[in-house]
């Protein structure tokens, strides 16, 4: 039986099964590197955070974000700043985060959602710029390259959190939120208009549905849930700067949505969980065969191979796009979606899938 | 404020002005490259900005590696980024065709960072620049001049060179036979192929041609700022849309008069404004554009039909 049946069939058990792991992981006896494991881990849950917030509007809705690293660092920057200006508290702390990504998700997504897909998902991207160009110049507000050092940890009642098996837990706690909240929100009336825009826009406004309204919704919870992550960070590792938050960082969310299954809450959870981990073993790894392969005279195998992980990444866009466009753990309806049979029914596709197609008034080239 | 200071300020106005035309001829350059392959397939080609990369490093791996003269390297170098142009579209893009348009969006996102970290493996990290002796030497000759204006041969070289190769692409578009396929499918994919036009071939052709354009602005940066490194396709890749947007996407001379104004924009608001935003004001122009007139300076408007 593969994974997928075995997660259609006994959804509660795989479920159970991960969070046991889960909860006693940092008590594994893994000796030395249990530190490691559980840093590893803890940021594994962030990506996963991360990854359930954007799913929403590419997986949910059907639009192309490619400036969520904008939100995640809107978030980090609001918990820093708050943090060492005003020593707030973090459990103040984490819904002013959550509240500034949303409120920069409306004033984005407002004059923008109207875009048809391509346009959107370009606008994002000036604006994700926008805010790295911002976060690295206004150095009064954000001190710029030096970054943000000394960040308090967060404590609870009274007592700092240092270790790392601490804000393990502390993450757990808000992924468990974020995947109660999202869990909910896509079986409510709010999912079903989002499922609705995203395969048939047109039959959507039909029936009723504020299209411009949801789509506004589907980007604020989804930036919302960028900054909670950001905020955690943060608090996390104490430390925040300017290129945290660059491009990669999107490209890298954007591939865990793709490779778990773009609009299925689990899928997209599973592919934080394959991906994270494997880039530190990448990372790890490539260091370690790069320093033999240096010791070892083999001159032409370049030091700038400990890069290869990002064009790891790349490979699987255009992998998963071209063999598996669903992604590994799908959900049922984008997997349809997906493999459109021939293309006039691609051409319908289109207009649901991915935003209603713009018909130019067409003009030759020149 | 005495005449001196005016006259100053007019030259100091001149010499970014002549700069900006420069910068902005070379976004033109990479603009028509983004601008012909969406008209063609609807498809913003991220991997672009990298076939400009790729135009610069591998003149630079000729002429350091195997000690080519710089014209032939810069030459072959073109011809190169075409054949990859060619073989990315057949590789990546052709097997999406009738597949959603998101697809084919996020798969040319995965070929960007593809390519990105092919030449940061290949090449290094590092900044790199061309062997000063290996350049033409008069280029660094100063060719006009007025009052403190300067104007380089290398500047003269890259407008000649942007100028001379926007007028051969208007005839290639407009008075070839090619031309005309490329804009028959523009206009209508499956009508053209009615027609006996070998879709395909034409999508193939658009991409070389394209490419040995983004090509060629690469090399004549590179030279320009004497520096080359990996990523330096992904920020002018954007730039030169947002030059592509702002002319109105899918319109050749729109992507033309874009980059130009993109690039005189830069320059002054770099100048007046703020040089810390340089980069901030292609991406405020574009978002601007998109959102206030999507159909750019010279794209016809859109219209939504269900």
């Amino acid at each position: 039986m593969g994974i997928r049946e075995f997660l259609e069939e006994h959804p509660r058990a795989a479920v159970g099964a991960v969070a046991a792991i889960a909860l006693i992981l940092p008590w594994l006896p893994l000796g030395e590197a249990s530190g490691y494991v559980t840093r590893v881990a803890t940021l594994t849950m962030v990506y996963m955070a991360l990854a359930l917030g954007l799913n929403i509007v590419p997986g949910f809705t059907g639009l192309l974000d490619l400036g969520y690293v904008g939100f995640y660092g809107i978030g980090a920057y609001t918990a820093g700043l708050l943090t060492i200006h005003y020593g707030l508290s973090y459990w103040v702390i984490l819904p002013l985060a959550a509240m500034n990504g949303a409120l920069w998700g409306i004033l984005l997504g407002a004059p923008t959602l109207r875009l048809t897909g391509d346009y959107f998902a370009i606008v994002t991207f000036g604006f994700a710029e926008l805010v790295g160009l911002v976060i690295r110049n206004e150095l009064w507000l954000t001190r710029g390259p030096m970054g943000i050092p000394g960040i308090a940890a967060p404590s609870i009642f009274g007592h700092v959190l240092s270790k790392e098996w601490e804000f393990f837990y502390l993450m757990l706690a808000i992924l468990v939120f974020v995947v109660i909240l999202v869990r909910r929100v896509e079986n409510s009336r709010l999912g079903r208009a989002w499922f609705a825009i995203r395969e048939d826009e047109i039959a959507a406004e039909a029936c009723g549905i504020n299209i411009i309204r949801y789509k506004i919704l589907a980007f604020a919870v989804s930036a919302s849930i960028g900054a909670l992550a950001g905020s955690f960070y943060a608090r996390w590792f104490r430390f925040i700067h300017p290129d945290m938050f660059k491009f990669w960082e999107s490209i890298l969310v954007l591939c865990l949505v793709v490779l778990g299954g773009m609009g299925s809450v689990v899928g997209v959870m599973l592919g934080a969980l394959v991906m994270i981990p494997m880039t530190e073993i990448l990372r790890v790894g490539l260091g370690a065969f790069v320093d033999w392969a240096g010791s070892a005279g083999f001159t032409w195998i370049s030091p700038d191979l400990v890069n290869a992980r990002y064009l790891i990444f790349g490979l699987i866009l255009v992998l998963m796009m071209r063999f598996r466009p669903e992604g590994l753990f799908p959900a049922v309806r984008v997997r349809g979606e997906m493999h459109p049979g021939s293309e006039r029914e691609r051409d319908d596709e289109d207009e649901s899938f991915y935003e209603a197609r713009t018909d130019h008034e067409k003009e030759p080239l020149g | 404020m005495d005449l001196q200071n005016l006259f100053d300020m007019s030259s100091l106005f001149l010499q970014q002005l002549v700069n900006g035309l420069t910068v902005g001829g070379v976004y033109a350059l990479i603009a028509v490259g983004y601008t012909m392959v969406y008209g063609v397939i609807e498809l913003i080609n991220f991997a672009h900005g990298e076939i400009y990369m790729f135009g610069a490093f591998i003149t630079f791996h000729l002429i350091t590696v195997y000690k080519v003269p710089f014209f032939v390297a810069a030459l072959v170098a073109v011809a190169t980024c075409a054949v990859i142009g060619i073989l990315l579209d057949i590789v990546a893009y052709r097997p999406l065709r009738n597949a959603p348009r998101l697809a084919a969006l996020i798969t040319a996102i995965g070929m960007s960072i593809f390519f990105q970290n092919v030449a940061l493996i290949k090449w290094g990290a590092q900044i790199k620049s061309y062997p000063l002796e290996a350049l033409p030497p008069f280029f660094s000759d100063v060719a006009v001049r007025i009052g403190d204006v300067q104007v380089t041969w290398l500047q003269v070289f890259i407008l000649a060179t942007t100028l001379l190769l926007m007028f051969a692409l208007h005839t290639i578009i407009h008075r070839t036979k090619v031309g005309a396929a490329m804009r028959a499918i523009a206009q209508d994919k499956r009508a053209a192929a009615l027609m006996g036009i070998n879709v395909n071939r034409v999508i193939s052709f658009t991409f070389a041609l394209g490419s040995s354009l983004g090509a060629v602005a690469g090399i004549l940066v590179g030279v320009f700022y004497n520096a080359i490194w990996p990523t330096m396709g992904y920020i002018a890749g954007i730039k030169a849309f947002a030059a592509a947007v702002l002319g109105g996407i899918g319109s050749v001379p729109g992507a033309m008069l874009g980059g130009v104004v993109l690039g005189v924009a830069e320059v002054f608001g770099a100048g007046y404004l703020s040089s810390q935003y340089r980069d901030g004001i292609a991406y405020a122009v574009m978002i601007l554009v998109i959102v206030f007139k999507p159909s750019g300076l010279l794209g016809k408007a859109m219209i939504q039909k269900v």
